[in-house]
């Protein structure tokens, strides 16, 4: 008896050993599609690599970034000017380079590397279905601005995070100088506001240029004509602790990064929301094309 | 009478208590963080409160006729079946319900009222079965015996008596769907979940509990409500509370 209890005990610390000395690489992710298939598709292409991936994904932005300072997510997706504007609070306008070299150095004393961005700009934008914006005569934000204060009676559908961001609904309406009514705003999850602009329930919604659904569902995306929005190039993350614990991780990531564009976002988003295939066999497909996987 | 004193003590320590905390938040300007969500709060509210007040009317309507009628004699042999259906129904969480209803009543107002609706529907049913079936057969005999139709047995005798357990259904189911409100925020319904999930995903606690406080307040506040309502329509004779 006496044994069995010594063994198991060994066994039991065994196991808690290994575990402490495999390295873990936490991956994270946001709560809508593109991030949803980043996650899963870093995933998938660090464990082929042969390590220990944990995915997490589906927070909000503010609560991820916490996560990485805190060292409880290893890695994520991020765009620069979400960096720029919600985590560091700079208000000035850069250009996409020089945004992406002031976040590199701002998180780079938060002990966040900032690996080499992908040539995907996923910016914000409102969009219209196309009839309508065409009936309306609306193109720009300024066109937008201009009928919501004739009072056209236009409704908006945001998603809950840009409603409270400083890159988001308030500061936009006062670039564009118009005020929407608390009741004409209905405020959803990201993915829902697709299905309510196409379905008529909204008139203007909230989209990320890199969504598929835009061409799928007829949608026409508003110029940002006075140049409110900033870039928001797509990069990977790192903690600097887990780049020293695993050397050949920013090489790696800097492959996968410069698989990314626009174009490649779009449809990989667009086969999950449009053509309803799964997360993971979106990713791995992906994966296997471009060698690798 | 020491344990008098010792209530005493009780709440001159909860006096301070809530002075305390009254000047911290003053200090801290917690006070203020919460005003700046105000006409949010307060827009939300009457979403709330009108997403309750639809699913859960109509649920009462519903459900209550619903319950009289699976109790007659006469239904005896599906009653037992069409109970486990609804018991099943109500194990089946709400989310997946308000997502099923999402999936063939599209997104807003309509599908959140549906299955919300549904939800409630459940107890409300269940409890006015149980407390039609909980009679004692010795009245309704007697409420035979005198020549009473079955329809008048039903509206003086049996209805009255089970009117207690009725309302605790009501009461339940509604303080049930007042918690269960937020949820709609993510099938666009709006609703004070707008102010929680956005501070979920914000990382923004003020905000959070700008949308979670009213919520719970709202819901102890509808369950006080029905149980003065039920206290004043519940026959003296028949009402354990003011036996």
């Amino acid at each position: 008896m006496k044994t069995l209890t010594t063994l198991l005990t060994g066994a039991a610390l065994a196991a808690t050993l290994s575990t402490a000395y495999a390295e873990e690489i936490v991956v994270g992710g946001k709560n809508f599609t593109e991030q949803q298939i980043l996650a899963n598709m870093t995933g998938q292409y660090l464990e082929s690599l042969g390590y220990d991936v944990e995915e997490r994904s589906g927070m909000g932005s503010a609560v991820l970034r916490q996560a990485q300072e805190n060292g409880q997510i290893d890695l994520y997706w991020e765009y620069t000017g979400t960096s720029l504007i919600n985590y560091n609070d700079v208000s000035e306008r850069l250009s996409p380079e020089e945004t992406y070299s002031r976040v590199k150095e701002l998180d780079a004393k938060k002990g966040l590397v900032w690996l080499v961005p992908s040539a995907a700009n996923n910016t914000y934008a409102l969009a219209m279905r196309e009839s309508d914006a065409q009936e309306r005569g609306i193109a720009s934000l300024s066109d937008l601005a201009q009928a919501v204060n004739d009072d056209k009676g236009l409704t908006f559908a945001l998603n809950a995070e840009f409603y409270a961001r400083d890159d988001g609904w308030r500061p936009l309406q006062k670039a564009y100088d118009f005020r929407v009514g608390r009741a004409d705003v209905k405020r959803m999850d990201s993915g829902l506001v697709y299905q309510a602009l196409r379905d008529g329930q909204v008139d203007v919604g909230l989209v990320f240029a890199t969504d598929g659904r835009i061409p799928a569902f007829d949608f026409t995306v508003l110029k940002d004509d006075k140049g409110y929005f900033p870039a928001y190039a797509l990069t990977p993350v790192v903690r600097e602790e887990s780049l020293k614990a695993n050397p050949e991780l920013e090489a790696q990531m800097n492959a996968l990064s410069a698989e990314l564009n626009d174009d490649t976002m779009a449809s990989l988003n667009a086969q999950v929301d449009v053509e309803r295939k799964s997360v993971e066999q979106v990713a791995e497909d992906f994966l296997k094309e471009h060698g690798l996987k | 009478m020491p344990t008098l004193k010792f209530t005493g003590v009780l709440r001159l320590v909860a006096v301070i208590a809530i002075f305390m905390a009254g000047v911290w938040s003053q200090s801290t300007g917690v006070i203020e963080e919460f005003m700046f969500y105000l006409p949010d709060i307060q827009f939300l509210t009457v979403q709330h409160l009108w997403l309750t007040a639809l699913s859960g009317g109509l649920a009462i309507v519903v459900a209550i006729p619903l319950g009289i009628v699976l109790s007659r004699p006469s239904m005896t042999r599906y009653a037992e079946s069409a109970m486990q259906v609804l018991n099943v129904g109500t194990t089946i969480p709400t989310l997946a319900v308000l997502a099923l209803s999402m999936s063939f009543l599209g997104i807003g107002t309509v599908p959140a009222v549906f299955g919300l609706f549904v939800a409630t529907l459940l107890p409300i049913t269940r409890n006015t079965y149980v407390g039609l079936k909980g009679v004692s057969p010795a009245l309704k005999e007697a409420a035979s015996g005198i020549g009473m139709s079955p329809f008048q047995r039903l509206v003086r005798v049996e209805l009255p008596n089970a009117l207690y357990v009725m309302f605790a259904g009501i009461r339940t189911a509604l303080a049930i769907n007042v918690g269960t409100v937020p949820l709609a925020f993510l099938i666009g319904a709006g609703g004070l979940g707008e102010l929680i999930f956005t501070g979920i995903d914000l990382y923004d606690p003020v905000m959070m509990l700008s949308g979670a406080i009213p919520t719970t307040l709202l819901a102890v506040g509808v369950d006080v409500l029905v149980a003065f309502v039920a206290f004043i329509v519940v026959p003296r004779g028949v009402n354990p509370a003011r036996a």
